[in-house]
This record gives structure tokens, C-alpha cells and sequence, in this order.
């Protein structure tokens, strides 16, 4: 079969020794600079870029590759370690893996990540080789209107994301819908909310949104106390997982990685989606919902395979199209040009060895991740035993490096330190920042594509229920809305809100 | 740490003893390239390329820095208030020409603001279609246009985009009122127009060439003065009857006003060794397009072309009525 | 129960201020209709929902326990949202190494455990590492010193 030997040129590229040693390096730097505060995997990527640009083109985007993994690796680390993500994925994993690394069980839950990561890339991995042409198809089959329906469908949801009352979620949904407003309107040029100020005309930083929102808000809140303290509230627990943790996580971990990959196809921002809808999933079919935001297992394995599969499978329409699916994938096409490789539809079929290598070496790369990441765990949990008065000195000034590292924007900092007030405020009135990030996120994408929508359909708004696609989430949305209002859940989550004040 | 000290006196000595020294040597130091786009875009590459070729050249390391942001518009403004010292310049295209009328409270005056190294290239663009739309060449294409203009979409890359340029171009050329759709960049744009969610789009070749190649998207004609080396048998616009529709994505390099003439001399000969290398026209072809004669590569030219610029497109963009501030 | 949730009260109100404040300021933007919408749409749209939903939580705020206010990190909140904004301010005219010395320093002063000598020894441990990591290893575009230092030496 033609699998067979594609696979086999795949291997036998990416397991030349120096491309193995290109993947290594890439690993090893990625989860090195991603594991810096403030820096997700975008930043790191933008900053390791030039040194890749000296190598073959296979090498060069074997190790980019290498680098973008480590990258979300090392951005989930420190979402659990000091609850500053980097991306929007590690928002999620921060919620319930830094509450656990509170608990002493950091090393759990990096364990945790790092497992569920590689499980679900193996599996991506494979469906990329396999099925990537027909995958493509599907994601085609999305228009402004089936995308409207989709982030719809996630913003609904987002509430199961705050374990408080959901009011204060939607809200916080709400909030976050109208700071994702701001900027200039992509319709009719008009700025909106940017008082002016021309650097916020593409709209306001993420990671200065997360790392204000999360870690800043945080780090308030430690300094509220006496500081000579940790982190870690107890003692530090077994650096592994016992058996039932990782009993606990299989499930979230298998589906996680299906709902992943699904969404990871889709280019124009459904990967976005795949660790949230991949919280809100667990959250719902757990037997103890209350543990969610408290330190579950099933709220870090599942988001973390979500997250990786999903990052695997956005590779897929720019192997088959040639198109980026998010800011990463677009640094990785820029990575190609300058090698002199335009990716287009032709790209397996042209440069065979490259896009069997590409896909290849994401599973070495994970697999190296793995090898390099589980004897680390020791020494990241380590820091966590440095006292807090040293730590976060220095998380400042790599968060703020990280965050003028992005678009070298002064702006972006002063937005740091905006969210950053804004984060303890809502800290303090008993506010969760993750439905806020989660319609940050969405907030664009959403009005674009309902506009979109709106023109393409000639201003007929029934396009939304005359497409398949479109009406199946709709529907699906309205079950969500309907299982999220019935009284027994309400109840439950009264329950819940009563017993966590 | 004391060679950054030593580095800092040296710089400040530089500057006491005035131009004519600091020229002398220059370069003597690491330059700046700010390309005004996100890393791995179009300009991007052209700019790494050029940085990397102008580097040898130059015996100093040219670094690229993207500050992205407001079409162009932020990189070139710190450029404007960078210190005219020739080691901070900027990769900017046909945006520094458009901006001048797409903007209307820009901080800078893009006519005044900056000295002139030289013009880099000039990409063409293609005007395309999804696969299954019905006219099937450029004469097809303007029948259609003439019933069916209302519900014929077109999208374009944002405002001040090259897609929206070509397409404001455009549209203005066939007198049609098409319905714009805007996405939020390239890629999301040429997503939906391989899914055949919309009907036409006209983007620098760099983007389309790969696609019409590959048969999941159509060419109609280039906007390109002569025929593309890659596609012989496209018409160009000029052929099509549409001559007001040429248009090409140019590009230019340079520096903050007031930045001594030895410097910017220096940089526009490097640019011209670099832009006659085989090596930068082999790597521009890929992308569909070609380096400028070396002529071309001066402060002059790059002077008269943004001024014809902007010329031009003032009364497009008024007609249009679409402004990005 | 019976008494007010402060908390929840408060939250409700900044809800309703900020979607007040979006609220007006969509008012200067072109609505459009449903079927084209313009900008300040989906804006209105969002600060009326934000306005209703911090309503209905100040008024459920009334029917809830009391939870006890705690102390506010004043001191962290000056340092610590200072460090980024000065780092902003600085970074371009004072130059890299400067500035993230400076910016380290400032956000040590968060805390109150740290004596003066030892935040400046974390400060220039950072400044080290950060200047070797980003600056000489990976070659980031920052400029080590800035202008100002340049005139100060003069």
C-alpha cells in the first residue's frame, strides 16, 4: 500500500541522524523557552524562527516542528507550575492542573499532561497520514455560517468552564465577547474602543490577556498574605502518578483526543475550541463535577490531548492546502517560502520526502518529548519550593520580555498591567477568568462570521438553518442550553457554589 | 557586560563627532530591518531574503524586526521617529503609498518622514476564481459581470489589503457594484475560496500561483504589465481590455529622515549587489515574482514611485470610500 | 442569609459600569441594520446583554450569605502592574539590559521579604540570564542600551 511506503520515506527522512538531532534541539529549545512565563508557543516560535532558517528545508521545518511541540509543552508547564498560560489552551489546563500543583501534585498533573500529549499526538499523527485528503473535504465544507454556528455552540458551552454561579459566567462570557471587539472593525475600517491609540487597531494582545488576567491576578492575590511562603499550599505529594490517577485518565484522554482532532481541521479558529469543549465535555460526564476548578485529573488529561491533537491536526490543511490555520501554522509556510518550498495543493506530491518527514517526525518529536519531559518533572516541581519572593520577580521580567516579544509593542505591556488590575479585581469578586479568555477568543470570530454570514446569504438569516452543518450545531446548541437550564443541574451547581464558599 | 559599556561609549562618541565619521565606517554594527508585518507573511520573506543577501555585502548582520500592526502603519511610524543613524531601516510595500489616503490622522507623512534606499520588487497579482464558477476566461468573466454583479462575491484580505487594492481596482475598471466580503487576513480568504464558499478574489501571485497550479482554484487574467514567466497563457489586463486594472505589489526599502546620505548610499549599493545576485532572483521567482532592475534599486526611483503612488491612489480609495483609521 | 454578598454586589456593578461604558461608546459607531450589520451592532447587542446580566446579579446579591472582605495587596498592585508599564516605557530608550534590570528590581519591591542588597543581586542575576537567553543566544532585536544612556554619557 502506498501508506506503507510514504510512511517508510516519512521515517527514513526524519530518522536521518541529523534530522533527529534537529528534532531534539527544536524540542529541547521550544519546551525551554516556552516553559519561560508569559511565553507560549507563538513567541517562541516567532523568536527561534531565524535559527532555522540556515538549515535544509526538511531539517528546518522538522525542528520548527520540534519547537512548536516543545513550545506547548513547556507552555503547559507553566500554566500548572504558576498559572500563567501562554495560549489559549493552556488556559484550561492552568484552571484545574494549577490547583493541583497547590495540592503538592504538580508532578501529577505534568505526568498527566505530558502522557495524554503524547497519547493523543501518536493518534493525530496517524489520522494525519491516514486520512488527511478526505479531512480536508470536511473542513472545506465550512463556511462563515457553519463557523458562526460552531462558536456558538462553544460560547454556550464556556459556562460549564466557572464552577461558581453562572451568571457571573455568562458575564464573564460577555466581557470577554466585547474586549475581543476592540480594534479596528475588518468590515468598514472603523475603530472601535481604542481610545485612539493605533496599537490596539489589530485589537488587544492575548497573551497579554492571559498572563493578566491568570498569572498577574495571581500573583496579587499570593502577595496578599505573609510571603515567605510557597506555592505549594501542602506538602509535596508523589511526583507520579498513582495508579488511579491514571486510571482516571483514560477516558478524558481517548476522548480529548477525539474531540481534538476533529476540531483541529478546521482552519479559521476550531482549534481554539478543542481544549475548552474538551473541559466542558469531562466536566459534564464526571461523576463529581464539584471537583472540576478544584484540582481533577480529568480536567488536565482531558484539554492537554485535546490541546496536542488538535495541534497536530492543524497541520493537516496546510500539508493538503497549503493554508495556515493559525498564527503557528503561518510562521511554519513563512519557514517554507524562505526555503524556497511554497506550500500549495501539490506539496505531497512535489516534495514527498518533506511532507512525510513533516508528518514523521511529529511523532518523533513527540515521542522525544515524552523521553525529555517525564525526567524533567522533578526538576520543574523543584521550583516550586523556591520561595515566592524570589519567584516572582523574576516571572515579571520574563513575562514582560514575552509579551514585547510578540509584535515588539509597548502597548501590549501597558495592557498587561491593565488585565492585570482587571484580573484581581474580578479575582476578589469571586469571578473566573476562563469564560472571560473563552469569549475573548471566540468574540471575533463570532461577530466576523455572523456578518460574513449575513453578506453571503444576501441578508436572508434562515442561511444558518438551510445549511446541514449549520443546523446540526445549532440544534446542538440548543441542547446544551437546554441540559445546562434544567433544574437538577442547577441545583447541583447550587450545590457546588454553596460548598466552595 | 563591560564590552556592552565600551560598545555604549563608543556609540556615544560616534554621535559627538558627528556624521561624517559615523559614515566612514558605516556599517560598524548590527542594523535593524523593521518589516511591518507579522513574521512568515509575504513581505516577511521578501525582507529576510534581501537582509540576509545585503548582510554579506555589508560585513554587518541586518536582523529582521516584525512589528506588525494597523496595516503597516505602527512599524512604519516607529521607523519615522527612529534615530536617523542608518542602522534602523524598514521593508515596507505599496501599503506606505495607500496609507497616505487610507489613513487620514496617520502620525507620520509617509512623503516626509523618510530617506530613500531603493525600490526591491514589484509582485504581480493574479485575479482568480473558485473552481466551479461559471465564466470560464476573462472575456466569460465580464459577460457574467454585466447580470450578475449583485450576486457575485469577491474577497479580499482585510482593508488596505493588496486583495482589497486590486480588488477596489477592479471593481472601479467593470463598474459592478460586486459584494465585498472582507476576512481577517490571506489565509481564511483563500480557505473559503478553495471551498468554494465565494466566487472571486485577486491576490499577489506569491499566495495564488501554488493553487492555480495545483487546479483548486481558476486564473482569469494577471495584473502584470507583460505575461507571467509561470503561466505564459495568462492574459494580462491590459489584454483583457482592463489597463487601469495593472497593478503590482512593490516593495522599498528605508530609513529615517535625516539619515546621512553616505549611509543610505551605502545601503542602496548593497541592495543593488543583492538584487542583481541569481541566487535573490531564483528565490523571488518561487515566488512569483522578480527582483527590480538594478536602476531601479535607488533613492530616486523609490522617491518617483511613491510619489506616482500616491497620486494614484488617492482618488481610488476616495471613490471607494473606504478608509482604515 | 438575608444579608448582602458584597462581592456578588460589587461584581454586578462593574459589570453594569463597563458595559455602560461600551454601551455609550458604541452609541458614536454606525449600527447598520440586522441584515448589515455596521460596526457598533453586535458592540450594543453585547453591552445591553452585560448591563441585564450585572443587573441580575447585583439583584441576587441581596438573597445571598455574607463573605467576609479580605485585605487588598496595595503594595503588590503599585510594583507589580508598574514593572510591565516601566519596562514599556524604558525598554527602547534605556536599552534591554538596563531596563529589565530596573523593571526586576521594581517588581522585588512587591514584597516585603526581600532586603534592599538582595533584590538588587536577583535583579542582576536576571538581567544576566535574560540578556544571554534572549539578547546574545537568540539574537532578538533588542537594543542592549538605548539612546538615553548614549546622551547621559556624553
Amino acid at each position: 500500500m502506498d501508506l506503507f511506503s510514504n510512511l517508510a520515506l516519512g521515517f527514513a527522512t526524519a530518522a536521518s541522524p541529523e534530522n533527529l538531532l534537529f528534532c531534539l534541539i527544536g524540542v529541547i529549545l521550544g519546551t525551554l523557552i516556552g516553559v519561560l512565563p508569559g511565553i507560549g508557543a507563538t513567541a517562541t516560535i516567532a523568536m527561534l524562527l531565524p535559527i532555522t532558517f540556515q538549515l535544509e528545508p526538511v531539517s528546518s521545518l522538522i525542528m520548527l516542528a520540534g519547537i512548536y511541540y516543545g513550545a506547548q509543552y513547556g507552555g503547559s508547564t507553566t500554566a500548572i507550575l504558576i498559572n500563567m498560560p501562554g495560549e489559549s489552551s493552556s488556559a484550561v489546563t492552568a484552571i484545574d492542573g494549577y490547583q493541583l500543583a497547590r495540592q503538592g501534585k504538580a508532578g501529577t498533573a505534568l505526568a498527566v499532561a505530558a502522557l495524554g500529549s503524547f497519547f493523543a499526538g501518536t493518534v493525530a499523527t496517524v489520522l494525519v497520514a491516514v486520512f488527511a485528503p478526505p479531512l480536508t473535504v470536511i473542513a472545506l465544507k465550512f463556511g462563515a455560517a457553519e463557523y458562526f454556528a460552531l462558536m456558538l455552540l462553544g460560547l454556550v458551552s464556556a459556562i460549564a468552564l466557572a464552577h461558581g454561579s453562572i451568571l457571573k459566567a455568562l458575564a464573564m462570557v460577555v466581557l470577554g465577547l466585547l474586549l475581543g471587539v476592540v480594534g479596528t472593525d475588518i468590515y468598514t475600517g472603523t475603530p472601535r474602543f481604542t481610545f485612539g491609540i493605533t496599537a490596539f487597531a489589530d485589537g488587544l494582545s492575548f497573551v497579554a490577556l492571559a498572563v493578566g488576567l491568570f498569572g498577574i491576578a495571581e500573583i496579587l492575590r499570593n502577595l496578599e498574605g505573609e510571603q515567605d511562603r510557597t506555592i505549594l499550599g501542602a506538602k509535596l505529594g508523589s511526583l507520579f502518578p498513582s495508579k488511579a490517577d491514571l486510571k482516571a485518565m483514560v477516558a478524558p484522554m481517548l476522548r480529548g483526543t477525539a474531540l481534538g482532532s476533529a476540531f483541529g481541521i478546521l482552519p479559521g479558529g476550531g482549534a481554539v475550541l478543542a481544549s475548552f469543549a474538551s473541559y466542558t465535555m469531562e466536566k459534564r460526564l464526571s461523576d463529581h463535577p464539584e471537583e472540576f476548578g478544584k484540582g481533577a485529573i480529568a480536567g488536565v488529561a482531558g484539554p492537554e490531548s485535546a490541546n496536542n491533537a488538535g495541534a497536530q491536526t492543524s497541520f493537516i490543511p496546510l500539508l493538503t492546502l497549503g493554508i495556515p490555520a493559525n498564527p503557528v501554522m503561518a510562521l511554519m509556510v513563512g519557514a517554507m517560502i524562505i526555503q524556497g518550498i511554497v506550500p500549495g495543493p501539490n506539496v505531497a506530491t512535489d516534495q514527498p520526502a518533506l511532507f512525510w518527514g513533516i508528518i514523521a517526525s511529529m511523532w518523533i518529536g513527540n515521542l522525544m518529548l515524552i523521553v525529555l519531559n517525564l525526567p524533567l518533572i522533578g526538576v520543574w516541581v523543584k521550583l516550586l519550593k523556591v520561595p515566592y519572593h524570589l519567584l516572582f520577580p523574576i516571572i515579571m521580567a520574563f513575562c514582560s520580555i514575552g509579551v514585547y516579544s510578540v509584535n515588539s509593542n509597548v502597548y501590549d505591556l501597558y495592557a498587561v498591567a491593565g488585565f492585570g488590575l482587571l484580573g484581581y479585581i474580578l479575582l476578589k469578586l469571586r469571578c473566573e477568568p476562563a469564560p472571560l479568555l473563552l469569549g475573548f477568543v471566540l468574540g471575533p470570530l463570532l461577530e466576523e462570521n455572523l456578518r460574513r454570514a449575513m453578506i453571503l446569504g444576501r441578508g436572508d438569516p434562515t442561511v444558518f438553518l438551510t445549511r446541514p452543518i449549520s443546523a446540526t450545531l445549532l440544534a446542538l446548541t440548543v441542547i446544551v442550553l437546554v441540559v445546562v437550564l434544567m433544574p437538577s443541574v442547577g441545583k447541583k451547581r447550587a450545590e457546588v457554589f454553596t460548598e466552595s464558599d | 557586560m563591560a564590552l556592552h559599556f565600551k560598545f555604549a561609549a563608543i556609540a556615544a562618541t560616534a554621535a559627538l563627532m558627528g556624521t561624517s565619521a559615523l559614515a566612514q565606517g558605516f556599517p560598524d554594527r548590527q542594523i535593524t530591518m523593521i518589516v511591518p508585518f507579522a513574521a512568515g507573511g509575504p513581505t516577511d520573506t521578501v525582507g529576510r531574503l534581501i537582509a540576509e543577501k545585503m548582510s554579506a555585502d555589508l560585513g554587518q548582520q541586518i536582523i529582521v524586526e516584525n512589528v506588525g500592526g494597523a496595516g503597516g502603519t505602527l512599524g512604519a511610524g516607529q521607523v519615522a521617529e527612529a534615530e536617523a543613524d542608518g542602522y534602523t531601516i524598514l521593508l515596507h510595500h505599496i501599503g506606505m503609498a495607500t496609507s497616505a489616503t487610507l489613513y487620514r490622522n496617520l502620525a507620520y507623512k509617509p512623503l516626509d518622514a523618510f530617506e530613500y534606499v531603493g525600490l526591491v520588487t514589484e509582485v504581480p497579482m493574479t485575479l482568480v476564481a473558485r473552481q466551479d464558477f461559471e465564466p470560464t476566461d476573462m472575456a466569460g468573466l465580464l459577460t457574467y459581470l454585466k447580470d450578475n454583479a449583485e450576486t457575485t462575491t469577491m474577497a479580499n484580505a482585510g482593508i488596505g489589503s493588496a486583495s482589497h487594492l486590486c480588488g477596489m481596482l477592479f471593481m472601479q475598471a467593470v463598474e459592478a457594484p460586486i459584494v465585498t466580503v472582507p476576512y481577517k487576513g490571506t489565509g481564511p480568504a483563500m480557505t473559503e475560496l478553495l471551498g468554494g464558499q465565494i466566487d472571486l478574489m485577486c491576490d499577489q501571485t506569491t499566495n495564488t500561483a501554488e493553487q492555480i497550479k495545483g487546479g483548486t482554484i481558476k486564473a482569469y487574467a494577471t495584473t502584470a504589465p507583460a505575461r507571467l514567466d509561470i503561466f505564459p497563457d495568462l492574459q494580462t489586463v491590459a489584454e483583457a481590455g482592463l489597463p487601469t486594472m495593472e497593478v503590482g505589489i512593490w516593495h522599498g526599502l528605508y530609513a529615517p529622515k535625516g539619515t546621512p546620505a553616505e549611509a543610505t548610499d551605502r545601503l542602496s549599493a548593497s541592495l543593488q549587489k543583492a538584487l542583481a545576485d541569481p541566487d535573490i532572483a531564483a528565490k523571488f521567482g518561487e515566488l512569483g515574482t522578480q527582483p527590480v532592475a538594478a536602476d531601479q534599486g535607488t533613492p530616486a526611483a523609490l522617491k518617483a514611485k511613491l510619489e506616482g503612488e500616491i497620486t494614484r491612489w488617492q482618488p481610488i480609495i476616495e471613490t471607494a470610500g473606504v478608509y482604515a483609521d | 442569609m438575608g444579608s448582602i454578598n458584597r462581592a456578588d454586589l460589587a461584581a454586578g456593578l462593574v459589570f453594569v459600569i463597563i458595559g455602560a461604558v461600551f454601551g455609550l461608546t458604541s452609541l458614536g459607531l454606525d449600527m447598520g441594520s440586522t441584515l448589515r450589520m455596521g460596526p457598533g451592532y453586535f458592540p450594543m447587542l453585547l453591552s445591553v446583554l452585560l448591563v441585564l446580566l450585572g443587573g441580575a446579579i447585583c439583584f441576587n446579591s441581596f438573597r445571598q450569605m455574607h463573605i467576609a472582605v479580605e485585605p487588598y495587596a496595595w503594595r503588590g498592585m503599585v510594583f507589580i502592574l508598574g514593572a510591565p508599564v516601566f519596562f514599556g516605557l524604558t525598554v527602547r530608550g534605556l536599552g534591554f539590559v538596563p531596563s529589565i534590570f530596573l523593571t526586576t528590581l521594581l517588581a522585588a519591591f512587591a514584597g516585603l521579604k526581600l532586603r534592599p542588597l538582595q533584590a538588587v543581586l536577583l535583579a542582576v542575576a536576571v538581567t544576566l540570564f535574560c540578556t544571554l537567553v534572549f539578547s546574545v543566544a537568540l539574537g532578538l532585536p533588542f537594543r542592549r542600551f538605548g539612546p538615553w544612556l548614549s546622551v547621559v554619557g556624553v
